[in-house]
């Protein structure tokens, strides 16, 4: 009853405010209107930004973010799925096999992007998902505490260095999509040995911030962890944790942005939510994302993340993942990874 | 002025339906809807879920380690607990009310954090406290290694207790005397009496401690995801996270399932805790007067109180100090003393966020909602299950712990599915859902004080007030509640703490409007540092630590913890 | 008039019957005791009388207005009732003025005159330098006194006592007892007074109901229950006695085991129980109904228990002071019976759940 006054009482402002303000700057968006909720596993000073930012672009859209990560996001999205509507209109959360569940399932708005044939990752014909930033699996070392001959200098050497056997660390591929993906990709590339290799080197399987404070305090001697949250330590913190990318190829997991399509969006407002995908997808939206430690995913960005290399120069050298394979053997690889690494050896 | 009514309203009974209907609504619904949806797949009936789930080798392992964990660290909880209430509540221990207060304080930090703490001093690698240990011993190898099952027990223990301390404490300061100078002048030693009649009268008050330590401790995520995943070592909650996780609807099904079994073995805990129980619930407050005695430690006086420093500095100082020079630390990776690591900035950040006063607004209001409302649920429950003889009595007790026993994720998870609107109730993105969701997962804390402390109270004190006049109400306020405050405060804290710094279902739960401190806590420790969360930690410690002792002051300690 | 009604009054726990069909009335200013062995169901009727247990069937009125009936109940707040209990119930938390002052502020009694009436109170209950104190700084005997003023401080018609003597020691209960007696000749209340105590309810009663197994065996003073119990229940409860079986017929008894036979000129023949008080059989050294041999004896003061074997059983016998240490083991006594009571044998009436 309550959040309907509220409602009632937003709408009544917006309206006022339409009036009063419609003579904003950004001319071409106050025609843009109603409210969209966004979930979202970006970091929280990104939306921040990038809140006062949608403000001067969208001034008469009401944008709210929930956040939280992936796997929390997924699962409440589940839940949402069970009565029949969700609670929001656009996602921008883990990574393309979730995009092409929920496309198989109806969930989705198909929206044309003008310039799609400027993105350098993979999205969908129809238009029900597009790339809008990267997270890129590195691996990662604390100098302070050894020298960068003393760690794995590949992915490949991080499983099998039997030095390094009770000194690594990982994040959850059972809880995280983006180390989901990462194991998919290794594991196409080395077969189901790498998998058993990571049992034998008694690789902890944790959240990736314990894992930076694993390697911080010198209790790990490497991670394999997502380049921003390295990246983002060192400029914020001054960390001298470094990174490495791996000399087989680090793994870019890009993370798409979907409309939700009406019959189930919070606010039955998939046009809005088309225009604000339009807003991240374009060069304005992508530096801010740049900004946030991610690489863009457009060619004609310059910008690259805090102290990273530029994007030409990380795709040179990458380890691809077959989303279809993601997403239709998960059951499968969840299991096999489980069994192999997770699993105490005997 | 006599009334001769036909139609009697009675306000116990509608106080009591009132409260029935809304566990019925709130709480059983839910957790029914979710059970009941793992045996149908497509609309039609199926074990094929439970079979799945129960026929995996890896999740019998959890199961197992659930059990081990959670058992052990309610016998340890225990036997720390006991004494320790015994020593503070009986004796003349020296600085009584500070060991009282120090305590409890584990309490107060979030489970993540201090798991955090003592992974940082126990790691086998370069665990500070084990560096100490080994450099002051001159070991060859680190003491101990806190990635194992001995150590996942030692953080559960340290966390939990307090729900043990506080409940026997607070039984133990109101027993008669007389029944152990009784046992004394029968020519039992102090020793013996301690056996033979302390114990014996306080197991209620044991048995219910053990009951919320061994709940808590076997559905608790937290420490389990970080102490036990580095040995291998999974628990049934961890599992079901991994299952949620997914993020599809057979992820769900799959973690309710494995969801069920928390909620059984919380039964059947419960149903234990009440066959040992059986008739002992002894009425310690009778209504005849005694001033309660304290026992004179002698010679023992200045040794128990040194072993009494030397526990609180193992178990509270040194964790809590790690959490505070984590905040102010630049790199974990040196000492806090280290030139140009000594920092604010983790501080200045918590309070310089803009959403940090509304997150402590919000949380406060929920925490204090929850921890009174499901108090007055309670109450009232504990009166229907103590002071009545209906069929069924037991019922909302068992409800009670079933919501205990059940996973957070699994709570948030189904109330989002059913009271989003699909069932004609929809709280989806309010306070309510939070608030809701808070009772469900901490209400049997209330419950199990309340249920302890109201069984050693005389029938005969109430039956006194209603014979004066007074109706249920006034006899309830006037006479029932001062005698159980002690407990019901105790039951306030204990649920509203855990409340105040609620992570996993609030992150699933929160809206734009309702973000609460367990949010940014979430989000600091997983985007941005362990310092900012340490330093939240820790401004959430000292915020309660000051409440408490405020209170204490000006009720002159009346009411504190 | 009668203050208390109680008509046809059933209380059934599960299917186990505690009180049965019981129907009495207690009249105005009257001192009734329900008396009975522990488990025989009388504490169960005075909380129905107080209104904490709703009977399974029957009225019960109180000052002439229906408390409890089939389709009315009242609560015990509005019974205007006063009650003390066994375990005294003094609110711990509440000073001794604050527990007595409690039922007046209920009533939202004026303060000055909630004050003029606890002093009061106090005096009657001898309590007067005490009001300030709590409860736990009292003995046992004070605070049933508080108790006892709490009951009475509203002034009520009907003043329940359930056993509020059996906690405390012997000389406190003697006391406590003329106190009550006393408090209730000067209000002039009526007192339902529940005891297993045959001598409270002997020496403080107008009338005494003794009941057993849930069902009333007599009612009446303490001296026509004393003198002329209905059954060798009531005949054993209310104080000693000796039972002897015999035989009856033509205005004889023959003990069973014994020579010696007991003139009766009641109606009962065939086989008898007999009754005989330890004050009715005398130590004679003529005219002898029984002859016995001296067994033990025990000295008490005035009056002295001694044991004698007469045929298989031991008889207890009152003797006086003089008569004391006036015989040895085994010496051969006679013994006159001065009175006896005599009931068809099998007929127990409950005395076997004893």
């Amino acid at each position: 009853m309550k959040r309907k006054t509220f409602l009632t009482a937003a709408l009544a402002v917006g309206m006022v405010l339409e009036g009063i303000c419609c003579t904003a700057v950004m001319a071409d968006n106050s025609d843009v209107s109603g409210k969209v909720v966004i979930y979202t596993s970006m970091y929280e000073d990104v939306i921040d930004e990038m809140q006062e930012t949608l403000e001067d672009v969208f001034p008469n859209v009401e944008i709210e973010f929930f956040q939280g990560g992936s796997g929390t996001i997924q699962s409440k999205i589940a839940a949402e799925m069970e009565s029949g509507k969700l609670g929001c209109d656009l996602l921008m959360v883990a990574e393309p096999s979730y995009s092409l569940e929920l496309k198989e399932k109806g969930i989705l708005y198909p929206h044309e992007f003008a310039d799609k044939d400027k993105l350098v990752f993979d999205y969908d014909e129809d238009g029900y998902w597009y790339p809008v930033r990267v997270c890129n699996m590195v691996l990662a070392y604390n100098p302070d505490m050894y020298e960068e001959s003393e760690v794995p200098a590949s992915m490949k050497d991080f499983a099998e260095n039997p030095d390094m056997k009770g000194e690594l660390s990982m994040s959850n591929p059972l809880t995280s999509g983006t180390a989901y993906s990462s194991v998919v990709g290794l594991l196409d590339k080395y077969g189901e040995d790498y998998f058993k290799a990571l049992g034998k080197q008694d690789v902890a399987i944790e959240s990736g911030s314990v894992a930076l404070t694993k390697l911080e305090t010198g209790e790990c001697r490497e991670i394999m962890v997502l380049e921003e949250s390295v990246l983002m330590k060192r400029e914020t913190e001054g960390s001298d944790l470094t990174v490495i990318y791996p000399e087989d190829g680090c793994i870019p997991v890009p993370s798409p942005v979907m409309i939700v399509d009406d019959k189930y969006s919070a606010n039955a407002n998939a046009e809005t939510a088309a225009a604000v995908e339009e807003y991240f997808l374009s060069p304005e939206g992508q530096k801010q994302i740049v900004k946030g430690w991610m690489y863009a995913v457009r060619n004609d960005i310059e910008e690259y993340p805090y102290d990273a290399v530029p994007l030409d120069k990380l795709l040179e050298n990458t380890i691809p993942v077959d989303w279809e394979k993601c997403y239709r053997q998960r059951e499968e690889i969840r299991t096999m990874f489980q069994e192999y690494v997770t699993v105490p050896q005997e | 002025m006599k009334r001769e009514k036909r139609f009697y309203f009675d306000v116990k009974w509608f106080l009591i339906l009132a409260v029935a209907a809304f566990l019925l609504i709130f709480q059983v619904f839910p957790l029914v809807f979710l059970v009941i949806r793992t045996f149908f797949r497509e609309g039609s009936f199926t074990l094929e879920g439970m079979r799945r789930i129960y026929t995996y080798s890896l999740n019998w392992t959890c199961l197992k380690n659930t059990l081990i964990t959670a058992s052990l660290s309610m016998v340890f909880g225990i036997l720390i607990a006991f004494p320790l209430a015994f020593l503070v509540g009986r004796t003349n221990l020296y600085g009584k009310r500070i060991f009282r207060s120090m305590f409890v304080m584990t309490y107060m930090v979030p489970p993540y954090v201090g798991a955090i703490a003592w992974l940082r001093l126990l790691n086998p690698k370069v665990g500070v406290l084990n560096v100490f240990l080994k450099n002051l011993f001159g070991l060859s190898g680190m003491p101990f290694n806190i990635y194992s099952i001995p150590g996942l027990v030692w953080v559960l223990t340290t966390f939990y207790y307090p729900y043990a301390f506080i409940t026997i404490s607070r039984a133990m300061e109101k027993m008669d005397p007389s029944l152990e100078e009784a046992s004394r002048i029968s020519g039992a030693s102090p020793l013996k009496t301690l056996f033979k009649v302390t114990i014996p009268l306080m197991l209620p008050s044991v048995v219910a401690a053990g009951l919320l330590v061994f709940v808590a401790a076997a559905s608790c995520y937290g420490i389990p995801s970080i102490i036990g995943a580095p040995a291998k070592i999974y628990t049934v909650t961890t599992r079901i996270f991994d299952y949620v996780s997914v993020g599809s609807a057979e992820g769900l099904t799959d973690a309710s399932a494995l969801a069920v079994f928390l909620m059984v073995t919380a039964l059947l805990a419960l149903y234990a805790a009440d066959f040992v129980t059986g008739k002992k619930d002894y009425i310690t407050v009778s209504g005849k007067s005694v001033q309660p005695s304290t026992v004179d430690l002698g010679k023992w006086r200045v040794p128990l109180t040194i072993l009494v420093i030397l526990f609180t500095v193992i178990v509270i100082v040194i964790p809590f100090a790690t959490i505070l020079a984590t905040s102010f630390t630049v790199n974990m990776g040196k000492s806090v003393f280290t030139p140009g690591n000594l920092t604010l900035k983790y501080w200045n950040t918590i309070f310089s966020r803009k959403s940090i006063l509304k997150s402590t607004g919000n949380s406060l209001t929920y925490a204090v909602s929850s921890a009174t409302l499901g108090m007055i649920v309670c109450v009232v429950m504990a009166y229907l299950l103590k002071r009545t003889n209906v069929k069924g009595r037991k019922i909302p007790d068992f409800l009670i712990t079933l919501g205990s026993g059940t996973p957070s994720v699994v709570i948030a998870l189904a109330l989002i599915m059913t009271m989003s609107g699909r069932f004609g109730i929809n709280i989806y993105n309010t306070a309510a859902i939070m608030i809701i969701a808070y009772m469900i997962k901490y209400m049997m804390m209330g419950m199990r004080t309340v249920t302890a402390s109201l069984s050693q109270v005389s029938p005969s004190l109430e039956e006194a007030a209603r014979v004066s006049g007074a109706g249920w109400l006034r006899g309830m306020k006037d006479v029932v509640l001062p005698l159980i405050l002690p407990s019901v405060v105790a039951g306030w804290f204990l649920i509203f703490m855990p409340c105040f710094y609620e992570l996993t279902m609030s992150i699933l739960l929160y809206s734009d409007k309702t973000e609460t401190l367990g949010v940014e806590l979430y989000l600091y420790q997983t985007y941005h540092s362990q310092q900012t969360a340490a330093a939240l930690a820790g401004g959430i410690l000292i915020m309660v630590t000051l409440v408490n002792v405020l209170l204490s002051k000006l009720t002159k300690g009346k009411f504190s913890i | 008039m009668s203050v208390i009604t109680i008509d046809h009054v059933t209380k059934r726990f599960d299917d186990v019957v505690v009180i049965k069909d019981f129907t009495a009335e207690f009249l105005d200013g009257e001192f009734v005791t329900l008396l009975g062995p522990s488990g025989c169901g009388k504490t169960t009727m005075l909380r129905m009388i107080a209104g904490f247990e709703k009977p399974s069937e029957g009225t019960i009125s109180i000052d002439g207005k229906t408390v409890s009936s089939k389709d009315v109940f009242t609560p015990p707040e509005d019974r205007e009732i006063g009650m003390v209990f066994q375990s005294y119930a003094v609110w711990p938390h509440m000073n001794v003025f604050n527990n007595i002052a409690y039922p007046l502020k209920i009533r939202k009694i004026p303060k000055q005159e909630i004050s003029e009436r606890v002093s009061r109170i106090l005096e009657t209950v001898h309590l007067s330098q005490y009001e300030k104190r709590m409860p736990s700084e009292l003995s046992g005997g004070q605070q049933q006194r508080v108790a006892l003023g709490r009951a009475l401080v509203a002034e009520p018609k009907v003043l329940l006592l359930d056993e509020p003597l059996s906690n405390l020691d012997a000389k406190l209960r003697e006391q406590l007892r003329f106190d009550i007696k006393e408090i209730q000749e000067r209000l002039k209340i009526s007192i339902v007074y529940v005891t297993h105590d045959q001598s409270e309810a002997m020496t403080m009663s107008d009338r005494v109901f003794v009941i057993n197994s849930g069902v009333i065996q007599q009612v009446g003073s303490p001296v026509e229950i004393y003198r002329n119990p209905v059954n060798p229940f009531v005949a054993d409860f209310v104080g000693k006695i000796n039972f002897l079986k015999g035989t009856s017929s033509n205005g004889r008894i023959v003990l069973d085991g014994m020579d010696d036979t007991l003139d009766y000129g009641g109606p009962l023949t065939g086989r008898v129980e007999v009754g005989i008080r330890p004050e009715n059989i005398h130590i004679v050294r003529d005219g002898a109904h029984l002859s016995g041999r001296f067994v033990t004896e025990y000295y008490m003061g005035e009056e002295n228990d001694c044991r004698i074997r007469a045929g298989s059983a031991v008889l207890r016998v009152t003797a006086d002071a003089e008569t004391f240490r006036s015989f040895g083991a085994e010496e051969q006594v006679g013994l006159r019976i001065s009175d006896f009571l005599v009931f068809p044998e099998g007929s127990e009436d409950g005395r076997g759940n004893e």
